[in-house]
Formats: structure tokens, C-alpha cells, sequence
């Protein structure tokens, strides 16, 4: 959907429109389920962040200065709901031991192979922190600029350029399998 | 030289940081052009564009995992927007509530203020007497109000035949739907028997459905729910009629 109808469809939430309300439920709940899973990376407090989000959405729109793209204003509201739920759940040991998942007889070896990878890569980046994390998914899966980005995790552009300095040095030591060199810089 | 080192290999951060964006197709025209000028001649950037490209190659490869959405999860939020609207304006009443006390109070204190304090004793016993006085003689009105004029009362009262409950009580109701279901289905049954989610789906998919008792008799309503197909259980919640609960 084009970003006027999708502000089209936010001004009539703001009014209170319920039916424009649930098109924007439907519009949006498998992008804010896929992101805050990739941040979170815990399935079991996804849909309630999700229905938080979509609640703050009804409650905040008349707010919505239309500044942004509203899809970067939504996922600023996920960004920040997602950690907040993060922070309230106690802390886990890491989960860095366990190996790749057994290759399947008589799986191609290419098939295999990236099945390894993906493995490998979902453990390096849950070894990033959620805030380095979520640069690296917003660039890298859902392609947005670092001022877009800037604006969805509420922090300057020159925070999101550390963050994933960091980030990319992290994945460096971990994912030699990219054939990614090891200096940084 | 030495500063002429630093020079350029600060320029040469710069431009490493923005990588990922070039790499992604982000980056303005004049940022874009910086990165291929400096990395016509870097070989350490033109690999580090290598690396980013096989990492987001990588990263978008993971693909996302994310279901369509239940009907039931978009009614749950539209329960919890009716839930915080219903605690809005409850708050908003009793915020005006607050300050027509403060509006009423503010003079008798002013009133109070102005009275020579021995005589503030005799005051505030003749200001509780009116208050007493009033509120005896509307009491009486009300109450004789019915009986004089021969009005008919409000109907608080039980025919033998069909007792009805007091109104404004609502009856919670345990229901199952079949899978096939759509929130739409859902919405208008709710509404047709003016019911309300309040809590579910239990593991076993068991939803609390609260109806108004004062609308129709409870058995009404779940003759209703059963009627339907999409409806595969109906009964009271907790111990009450009818005894036939199960579809």
C-alpha cells in the first residue's frame, strides 16, 4: 500500500474509524510479528507486543504529525514496546552451545550447507544486543536508510552508525563462514 | 604527513560506516558518490562491500516466520480499546465529579474564611442542619412521590413465571467455536446476542463470553448460540441453568 493511503487509513484511526482500525490491524500484523520476533527473538511475547503496538496505535494517532512515514512511526512504537518487554522478562543464560541441526540423510549438500549457515547467522545475531540487532535487520532485511532507522529506534544517526560498527565487527569474528574478513575498518 | 595519515584515514571511517547503505541502495546521490570515489581506491572498502552484500544476502535468507492473523487475537484488542475507553470516560466523570465538588466547596470556605472565627462554630452547625433538613425532605419526596400520584414503580420486581434477573447483570457463558470460523462470524453472533469476549481462548479453545441477563433469559441466549453451526459448545460458565449445557 502507498504511504498516502496508509496515512489516509491512520488519519481515519485517529478518528476514532474502527473498520479503518482493523485494515490497518490487517495490514500490519505480519510485518510487526516478523520484526519483533527477529528483535526479541522470544515467540512467546510476541503477539502481546503486538496487540500493545496496535493498541498505542488507536490510542496515539490523533498524535501522528505525519512527519514520518507511518510505517516508520509504527515500527518506533514496536521498537520501543519490544524492549520494554525485553526488560521486564528475567535474564537467560545465552544459548551459544548448542551445534548446527544435524544435516538430513540424503539432503544436497548445497541445501545442507545453507541450512548450516542460517543456523550460524541466527546465533551471531542473537548474540548482538536488541538494540544492534534491530540496525542490522532494518538495513540489512528490510533495507531502510540510516535516518529511517534513526527515527524508528528514537536515537541519532550517528548511534545507528555505531551500533552497527559494533554489529558488523560481531559478525566478523562469528561468521567466518560469509568469507567476511576479520579487520574491521 | 603524519596529519595527512590521520586525514585520511578518518575519511576512510567515514565512508567505511556507511557501507551497509551503499550496499542496500539507501544512501543520498552525494553520499553514494563519496563512497565510489574513496572506494575506487581502497581495496579494504571495495572487500568490506563484499562483506555487507553476502551479510544481507544472508540476513533477508533467514526470510521472516510470521502467521496471518487469528480473528480472535484482532478481537482481543478491540476488547482492550473497549476496556481502556470504558476506564477513560469513568475517570473523566469522576474528574468533572471532583470539580464541581471544588466548585461548590471553594465558596463555603471563602464563607467560612470570612466569619469571625467564635462564631465559625454556630455557622458550620447551621450549615449542617440545612444539609440535613434537604436531604431529609428529598428523601421524603422520593419516597412518597410513588404512592401519592399512584405512578407505576420501576419494574423491580419478579414474576413468578419468569424471574428475571436484576438489571445491568450479566451471566458468563463458556463457548467454543469451530476452526472454521471467521472474527466477522464471531463479531456479529456477539453482537446479535449483545455478548462480550471477556476472557479465552483456553488451551482447549474455551471463550468467556459475558451476555446482559437483563436483555433476554440466559436459556435464550444460549438456545441462540447452539442454533448457530459455527458454535460447537454453549453452557453456563460456573454452575447455573439451564442443566442441559453441552451441544
Amino acid at each position: 500500500m502507498p504511504p498516502d493511503d496508509e496515512l489516509a487509513l491512520l488519519r481515519r484511526v485517529a478518528a476514532k474509524d474502527r473498520k479503518a482500525f482493523e485494515a490497518l490491524y490487517h495490514l500490519y500484523y505480519r510485518r510487526l510479528f516478523g520484526y519483533v520476533l527477529k528483535l526479541t527473538r522470544k515467540a512467546d511475547v510476541v503477539e502481546e507486543v503486538v496487540n500493545d503496538v496496535m493498541l498505542a496505535i488507536w490510542s496515539h494517532a490523533p498524535g501522528f504529525d505525519g512527519r514520518s512515514r507511518p510505517s516508520t512511526w509504527i515500527f518506533g512504537i514496536a521498537y520501543h514496546k519490544a524492549l520494554k518487554a525485553l526488560a521486564r522478562r528475567p535474564p537467560e543464560a545465552a544459548d551459544g552451545a548448542e551445534g548446527p541441526e544435524p544435516v538430513a540423510e540424503g539432503e544436497p549438500e548445497s541445501l545442507a550447507a545453507r541450512r548450516e549457515l542460517a543456523t550460524v547467522l541466527g546465533r551471531a545475531l542473537g548474540s548482538l544486543s536488541p538494540e544492534q540487532r534491530s540496525v542490522v535487520e532494518l538495513a540489512y532485511y528490510y533495507g531502510l536508510a540510516y535516518t529511517e532507522i534513526a527515527e524508528i529506534v528514537g536515537c541519532p544517526v550517528n548511534t545507528v552508525k555505531t551500533r552497527m560498527f559494533h554489529a558488523r565487527r560481531r559478525l566478523k569474528e562469528l561468521l567466518p563462514e560469509l568469507g567476511i574478513s576479520s579487520h574491521a575498518g | 604527513m603524519r596529519d595527512r595519515e590521520d586525514h585520511d584515514e578518518r575519511s576512510h571511517q567515514r565512508i567505511w560506516e556507511l557501507l551497509p547503505w551503499y550496499v542496500n541502495g539507501t544512501l543520498s546521490g552525494q553520499d553514494r558518490e563519496r563512497v565510489e570515489d574513496h572506494a575506487a581506491g581502497c581495496r579494504r572498502c571495495q572487500d568490506e562491500v563484499e562483506a555487507c552484500r553476502r551479510t544481507a544476502a544472508a540476513v533477508k535468507g533467514l526470510g521472516d516466520v510470521a502467521p496471518s492473523p487469528h480473528p480472535v487475537q484482532l478481537q482481543r484488542v478491540l476488547a482492550r480499546i473497549d476496556e481502556a475507553e470504558r476506564q477513560g470516560r469513568h475517570e473523566r466523570r469522576e474528574r468533572r465529579e471532583e470539580d464541581a465538588g471544588v466548585r461548590f466547596g471553594a465558596p463555603l470556605r471563602a464563607l467560612i474564611a470570612a466569619t469571625p472565627r467564635p462564631l465559625r462554630g454556630a455557622l458550620l452547625a447551621q450549615v449542617a442542619i440545612i444539609v440535613l433538613l434537604v436531604g431529609v425532605l428529598v428523601w421524603g419526596e422520593l419516597h412518597s412521590g410513588a404512592r401519592v400520584t399512584g405512578s407505576a414503580p420501576p419494574a423491580s420486581y419478579q414474576t413468578l413465571s419468569a424471574p428475571a434477573p436484576a438489571p445491568g447483570r450479566t451471566v458468563a457463558l463458556h463457548v467454543m467455536f469451530s476452526p472454521r470460523t471467521t472474527e466477522k462470524e464471531i463479531r456479529e453472533l456477539l453482537l446479535a446476542v449483545r455478548g462480550e469476549i471477556t476472557a479465552g481462548p483456553s488451551p482447549l479453545g474455551v471463550y468467556t463470553v459475558e451476555v446482559s441477563a437483563a436483555d433476554s433469559p440466559v436459556s435464550v441466549v444460549l438456545a441462540r448460540l447452539r442454533s448457530e453451526s459455527m458454535v460447537t459448545f454453549a453452557a453456563p460458565a460456573a454452575g447455573g441453568n439451564p442443566a442441559r449445557g453441552d451441544r
